[in-house]
């Protein structure tokens, strides 16, 4: 038999009991189109982070820290003259240090890593938020993406940037009616006046700090879209301000309980400092200049492959309770094959009569179990990607209201609806290979006489 | 054995086991048969007609002996290459007629040429031809359930000729049809023996039919040849 003659045959084979076909089809389609949902989901988590990180331009980035006196590295160079070299050329995060890197083939930019914690006050309401020290050139650089206003143009400026998400904490309903406005920020600095002897003994029994409370005014610039972010990269605060007014600004420089255990030859020069590459083909040259240079790195590149691999304990995760329908579907698939060879006896014979083989028998079933599965892959595939459209429309429909940002939580890659297909065919012809068998094992002269 | 002869058997034992208990079908049977005749087979009930028309048709196997059609060892070939001498060498009708209730009459007849790989619309021009050899041309397009039972018997043999057989063979085809639709039929048949040229064997236990339209008669009793008679 022709493959053509093969399909047309187990379309009209189907045809005949259409409930039957419709029913175990459907348990098909719902089975593929749980796995496709979920699949979806986890591909559309991976491909929302990795987008996120492009668009952030994050792979671009390497974090440059000091070493610790000590010379604990995990990466130390192997090479004597380097390590030497390294030896002699370590030092500290300086200003001096930033201009050496951003000459470095493949740097586009080095800014000082600062955060400092703050209390932010517009209007009659607070918020706590980190500050991001972020310089006028960067800020210009297209980094930020902007919802209103623009950028501070100077170092020097009292302007700074916020986040719509800050500003949505800070009940603001139309963050974009705030650029110009007058901000607050409170930091905290360490007042000597406060180091008399009750304070002190007070001190050291813990009950207080010697700290009292800055506040400084700015004028919002600019408002961008969400830019809270966690991790060691360069968007993880709601405000950035320019390098030069934080440099006058009285404040402690921790954004972790663990900076306080940071030795003082450390505490030198800037805790860390960020690299805009000009494409993630650099970090590696870039980086080993760096660790020649006495500095350990970071890049979110390094991540990428753990984040992978958690990813893929996540989609098999999403695969296993996605086969139960799926099991459940073939278990269907099985059992309509069977009933039908059962009804169709005497026809198995008729067709040995005139001339068919076992395996053009086995085929001719095969082919049905095939068909089944082809339509429950595309029907199903039709249903997940239904399934996924409302679920988000009703996530995206709350998280907007909570301030979180549009995202589409499903992605459907070719692979995945090419594979969904052809793993439902593959799971039906599975599933058809005992009835199959059982109608190619079936007596000619028995099945004749069968009434 | 004589290779000109067209059909031939030789020892042929066919013995069905159930569990300890036999039961032989056929003894040692001997025969040989010409191309181009019609040969009756009868006998009684339990005698092994039908399983000798299953074992000459390939669709069982035989215990023990050798069959040869055109000079082949048919007993000897595997499972496809039965399939083969079912598909292209032999043609077969039966008592109650064995159509698909849900195929007409014109789907049922060209069937066969599926499993030959011919194209679509040859098989329709193939199936529409034999149709109307055996007359049943106006009703092509109707189910077995809505032809009468000797129609249903002519699409049987428009399906078992499709493929141009040599051989035809008839297990009782007029068992469950009235006496003057199976004059007709055992005509059809016989005018196809002689029109065709093609060889047919009929059983039936309808002593009369056969003497009046097969060339010899084979009579068959407790599964051995206990007679044959040229009648024609």
């Amino acid at each position: 038999m022709k493959f053509s003659d093969y399909i047309e045959q187990s379309f009209l084979n189907l045809r005949k009991k259409k409930l039957r076909t419709f029913l175990t089809t459907f348990g098909v389609v719902i089975g593929i189109g749980a796995l496709v949902c979920m699949f979806a989901f986890g591909k559309g988590m991976q491909k929302n982070m990795t987008d996120s990180f492009n668009k952030l331009e994050l792979f671009n980035y390497l974090g440059v820290f000091p070493r610790s006196k000590n010379g604990h590295s995990d990466q130390s160079p192997q090479d004597p003259n380097v390590q030497e070299e390294a030896e002699q050329q370590k030092g500290f995060l300086d200003d001096d240090f930033i201009l050496e890197l951003t000459k470095i083939e493949g740097v586009e930019w080095a800014f000082p890593e600062m955060r400092f914690p703050a209390m932010i006050r517009f209007r009659s309401d607070e918020e706590f938020s980190l500050i991001q020290v972020l310089p006028a050139k960067i800020c210009q650089s297209g980094i930020l993406d902007f919802r209103a206003g623009t950028f501070y143009t100077s170092d020097e400026e009292n302007s700074l940037i916020i986040s719509d998400s800050l500003l949505r904490r800070l009940e603001v309903k139309e963050p974009e009616e705030v650029v110009g406005d007058r901000i607050e920020v409170s930091t905290l600095a360490v007042d000597f006046s406060l180091a008399n002897l009750p304070n002190i003994l007070s001190f050291l029994g813990g009950e207080g700090l010697p700290l009292n409370r800055q506040t400084y005014t700015f004028i919002i610039a600019g408002v961008t879209k969400r830019m809270g972010m966690g991790g060691p990269t360069l968007m993880r605060s709601d405000i950035c301000i320019p390098y030069g007014t934080s440099k006058r600004m009285k404040k402690i420089p921790l954004t972790n309980i663990s900076d306080l255990f940071v030795s003082s030859d450390q505490s030198q020069g800037y805790p860390a400092a960020g690299l805009k590459l000009v494409s993630p083909e650099y970090i590696e040259p870039v980086r080993k200049r760096v660790k020649e240079m006495g500095f350990n790195t970071f890049s979110l590149i390094d991540q990428v492959e753990g984040i992978n691999t958690v990813f893929i304990f996540v989609d098999l995760f999403l695969f296993a309770v996605g086969m139960i329908g799926i099991f459940v579907a073939s278990l269907g698939i099985i059992n309509t094959m069977v009933m039908s060879i059962l009804e169709r006896y005497k026809e198995i014979g008729v067709m040995k009569a005139v001339g068919a083989s076992n395996k053009d028998v086995k085929k001719i079933f095969l082919f049905e179990s095939g068909v089944i599965g082809f339509m429950g892959g595309v029907f199903g595939l039709a249903l997940g990607w239904i399934v996924s459209i409302i679920i988000n429309a009703i996530t995206n429909y709350f998280a907007v209201r909570q301030g979180a940002p549009y995202m589409n939580y499903f992605s459907f890659p070719w692979w995945l609806c090419l594979g969904a297909i052809a793993f439902s065919i593959l799971i039906s012809l599975i599933s058809g290979i005992y009835p199959t068998m059982r109608a190619a094992k079936v007596d000619p002269v028995v099945a004749l006489r069968h009434d | 054995m004589n290779s000109d002869y067209f059909v031939e058997t030789k020892d042929l034992t066919k013995v069905y086991s159930s569990g300890r208990t036999e039961v032989v079908a056929l003894k040692d049977v001997n025969l040989s048969l010409r191309e181009g005749r019609f040969q009756g087979i009868t006998g009684p009930s339990g005698s092994g007609k039908s399983t000798l028309m299953n074992l000459l048709g390939g669709l069982d196997s035989p215990s023990s002996g050798i069959i040869k059609f055109q000079g082949r060892l048919i007993s000897e070939l595997d499972r496809e290459e039965l399939a083969l001498y079912r598909r292209y060498q032999v043609g077969m009708i039966f008592q109650s007629f064995n159509l698909i209730s849900s195929y007409t009459a014109l789907e049922n007849v060209a069937f066969p040429l599926l499993f030959a790989e011919v194209p679509k619309k040859e098989r329709i021009e193939r199936a529409v031809e034999i149709l109307d050899l055996v007359g049943l041309y106006p009703r092509k397009d109707h189910r077995p359930s809505e032809l009468s039972g000797g129609e249903q018997q002519r699409a049987a043999i428009a399906r078992a000729l499709i493929n141009r057989p040599k051989l035809l063979l008839a297990d009782e085809p007029t068992g469950n049809l009235d006496s003057k639709t199976s004059a007709q039929i055992v005509q059809t048949l016989a005018e196809l023996n002689k029109n065709q040229d093609l060889t047919v064997i009929m059983i039936s236990h309808e002593e009369s039919l056969l003497a009046e339209y097969a060339d010899n008669i084979i009579r068959l009793c407790d599964g051995k040849v206990v007679e044959q008679e040229t009648v024609n």
